[in-house]
C-alpha cells in the first residue's frame, strides 16, 4: 500500500467535495444546526434530573445515526460521480492500486463528516454542560460512553456506511440512485437507537463496548466486500 | 519497445480481439485502423495493463503485459488518452495535472516544470487556473493530452484523439501529435480519421478483431487497390481509346479528352502506354498518375474481410446441415 498514492486521491476528492457549495452547507448547518436545536431544547424544557443521562444519550445518538448517512451520500457520488464522467478508466491507467484509489476514496467520504459530526458533539456536550449543571449538580460531559460513542461507535457506523455505499456504487450508474441506495447504510444506527428505546440495549460502557466490536466485524466484512466489488477490469468492462 | 504475439480478448462467447501479432518499434508512430468494434480500444487497454488478455503475449517497455509482479511499473511507464476526457470538472487545468504527476510520483519540482511546459506548448497556460467545465471540447481534449503525457512516457496509447473535435481543434491536436513524433516516442494510435493516420504515422494497420494488413500507408494503398494513369489528348478517338485498351489489357474510362487507364505498375506500364498512344495518333497533353486513396484500401480490405466471414459462416452452416 502506497500511502502517497491514497493521500493524493483523498485531497482530489476532498477539493471536488469542498467545490460544491450544497455539501458545505450540509457539513456546517447539519451538526452545528443539531447541536443548536437539542442545546435549546434542554434549556427550555424541565427533564428532571433522573430522566436527563437519557435524553443527554439519546441526543448523542442522533448524531451518531447521522454520521452514517452523510458519509454514504458522499462516497456514492464520488464513486458513481467518476462512473459518469468516465474518470475511472484514466485513474485505473496510473500506478495506483485498487486498494488506495478504494481508501483514498473512503477517507475522504469518511473524514469530513466525521469531523463536522466530532464538532457538532463538542458544540452539544459544552452546552448541554452548561444548562444541565445546576440540575445535575455535576458535569454530566465528557464521561467514558460517551468517548465510545464519540470515538468508537460514530466512526464505526461512518466507515460501514462508506464500505456499503461503494458496494451498491459498483450495482447502478446514476449518483441519485447511489444516494438513495447508501441511506439504507443508516439502519444500523436507527437499529441501535430502536433497540435502547425499546430496552432491548441497555446503554452502558460494557454494551457500547460490544456493538463496537460487532460494529468493527462488520466493517471488517463490508470493507472485504467492497474491495472485491472494486475490480479494475470489471469496473471498464462492465460500470462504463 | 511493443511486442505482440498471438494476443486475444474474449469476452463470454464474443472476441473482441483475435489472435493479434505485431511489433512496434522504439520511436514508431503506429496508427490501427478500424471501425466500431474491432477491438482497438480492447487492445490498449490490454497494453496499458487496464485488463487481463485471454491468450498471448505482449510486452511493452519490458514489461510483460498481464504479469501481476510488473503492472504497476508498466502503467508508471505508459501515457494513456482514452476516448472519453474523463477528467474532474471542479478541478483546474493545473491541479488536474498535479493529481495525475503526483500518482506518477513525478517530483514537486519536475512536476512544475513539466505542467507548465504541457500547458504553454497546448495554449492552456492562460487557462491554467480555470476550473474543466469552462473548458470548451478542443481544450480539454488538449488538456488529457497534456495529462497522458505528465510522467514522460516512453510509450503512448492514444485512443482516436481527435475525435468528435472541430477541425481547428483536431489541427491542435495533430500539429501536437507530429511533435510528440519527432520526440521519439512510441506511440500506437487508434483512430478511424484515415487522413490523420496518413499524415501522422509511420506505420498503419487495419484491424477488424484481427489484424487484416499492416504496412506503411504508402504500401497499403498498393496492396488493395489498383493505381490507374489519366491521360488528356488533344482529341479522343476510338483508335487512341483500342491501343490504350490492347497496351494496358484492361478497360479504359474515358471522360471529354482524358481517359484513364488501369496500371499494375505506373513506373513499368506508362512508357508502353504512351508510346501506344501516340503510335496511334493521340495528341497528348498531360499524363498523370492517380494513386489510390488509403480510404479506398480500407475500405476495400474492410470489404473483403466481410466476405471472407460471410463466407466461412456459410460453409459452417452448410458443413453443420
Amino acid at each position: 500500500m502506497n500511502w502517497q498514492n491514497v493521500a493524493t486521491i483523498a485531497r482530489k476528492d476532498l477539493t471536488i467535495m469542498m467545490a460544491r457549495r450544497g455539501m458545505r452547507i450540509a457539513l456546517v448547518t447539519l451538526p452545528l444546526g443539531m447541536a443548536i436545536l437539542f442545546s435549546q431544547i434542554l434549556a427550555h424544557s424541565s427533564i428532571s434530573a433522573e430522566a436527563l443521562p437519557k435524553t443527554l444519550n439519546a441526543f448523542l445518538f442522533f448524531f451518531m445515526i447521522y454520521s452514517g448517512a452523510l458519509p454514504a451520500s458522499i462516497a456514492a457520488y464520488s464513486m458513481v460521480g467518476e462512473k459518469v464522467e468516465r474518470s475511472l478508466e484514466p485513474l485505473l491507467a496510473t500506478p495506483a492500486t485498487d486498494g488506495e484509489i478504494l481508501l483514498g476514496k473512503g477517507l475522504a467520504a469518511l473524514l469530513p463528516p466525521l469531523l463536522a459530526m466530532w464538532a457538532g458533539m463538542a458544540v452539544l456536550m459544552g452546552a448541554a454542560d452548561a444548562v444541565t449543571r445546576g440540575t445535575l449538580g455535576y458535569l454530566y460531559f465528557p464521561n467514558w460512553m460517551a468517548a465510545l460513542t464519540v470515538f468508537g461507535v460514530a466512526p464505526l457506523l461512518a466507515s460501514m456506511a462508506v464500505a456499503f455505499s461503494v458496494l451498491c456504487s459498483a450495482r447502478v450508474s446514476e449518483v441519485r440512485t447511489a444516494q438513495q441506495l447508501g441511506s439504507l447504510a443508516a439502519i444500523p444506527g436507527l437499529v441501535l437507537y430502536i433497540a435502547t428505546l425499546t430496552g432491548a440495549l441497555t446503554l452502558d460502557v460494557a454494551s457500547l463496548a460490544a456493538v463496537c466490536g460487532v460494529l468493527a466485524v462488520g466493517d471488517l466484512a463490508l470493507g472485504l466486500a467492497a474491495r472485491a466489488a472494486f475490480h479494475r477490469e470489471d469496473i471498464l468492462t462492465r460500470w462504463a | 519497445m511493443i511486442e505482440i504475439q498471438n494476443l486475444s480478448r474474449k469476452f463470454g462467447n464474443f472476441t473482441a480481439v483475435d489472435g493479434l501479432t505485431l511489433t512496434i518499434a522504439e520511436g514508431e508512430v503506429f496508427g490501427l485502423l478500424g471501425p466500431n468494434g474491432a477491438g482497438k480500444t480492447t487492445t490498449i487497454r490490454m497494453l496499458a495493463g487496464l485488463i487481463g488478455k485471454t491468450s498471448g503475449d505482449a510486452w511493452v517497455a519490458g514489461c510483460r503485459v498481464g504479469d501481476q509482479d510488473t503492472a504497476r511499473k508498466l502503467r508508471g511507464l505508459v501515457g494513456l488518452m482514452p476516448e472519453e476526457a474523463g477528467l474532474y470538472p471542479d478541478l483546474s487545468a493545473v491541479r488536474t495535472l498535479d493529481f495525475y504527476g503526483r500518482l506518477y510520483h513525478v517530483n514537486a519540482g519536475e512536476r512544475a516544470e513539466r505542467i507548465e511546459r504541457l500547458l504553454t506548448m497546448l495554449e492552456l497556460w492562460d487557462r491554467r487556473n480555470d476550473r474543466v467545465r469552462t473548458f470548451s471540447k478542443g481544450m480539454k481534449q488538449r488538456l488529457t493530452i497534456a495529462r497522458a503525457l505528465i510522467n514522460d512516457p516512453p510509450v503512448l496509447f492514444l485512443d482516436e484523439p481527435t475525435a468528435n473535435l472541430d477541425p481547428e481543434g483536431a489541427k491542435v491536436v495533430r500539429d501536437f501529435l507530429l511533435q510528440l513524433r519527432s520526440e521519439k516516442r512510441t506511440i500506437l494510435l487508434n483512430t478511424h480519421q484515415l487522413a490523420e493516420a496518413e499524415r501522422v504515422c509511420d506505420r498503419v494497420g487495419i484491424m477488424h478483431t484481427k489484424l487484416i494488413a499492416v504496412g506503411t500507408p504508402d504500401a497499403l494503398r498498393g496492396t488493395a487497390s489498383e493505381h490507374a494513369t489519366a491521360v488528356q489528348l488533344a482529341v479522343v478517338t476510338d483508335a487512341v481509346v483500342a491501343a490504350a485498351r490492347d497496351a494496358s489489357r484492361a478497360d479504359v474510362a474515358v471522360s471529354g479528352n482524358t481517359i484513364t487507364i488501369p496500371v499494375a505498375k505506373p513506373e513499368r506500364d506508362n512508357p508502353g502506354l504512351v508510346k501506344a498512344i501516340v503510335a496511334a495518333g493521340g495528341e497528348i497533353q498531360f499524363v498523370s498518375g492517380i494513386a489510390p486513396t488509403l480510404e479506398e484500401t480500407y475500405l476495400k480490405l474492410l470489404g473483403d474481410e466481410k466476405h471472407d466471414k460471410h463466407d466461412k459462416h456459410e460453409k459452417l452452416e452448410k458443413n453443420a446441415r
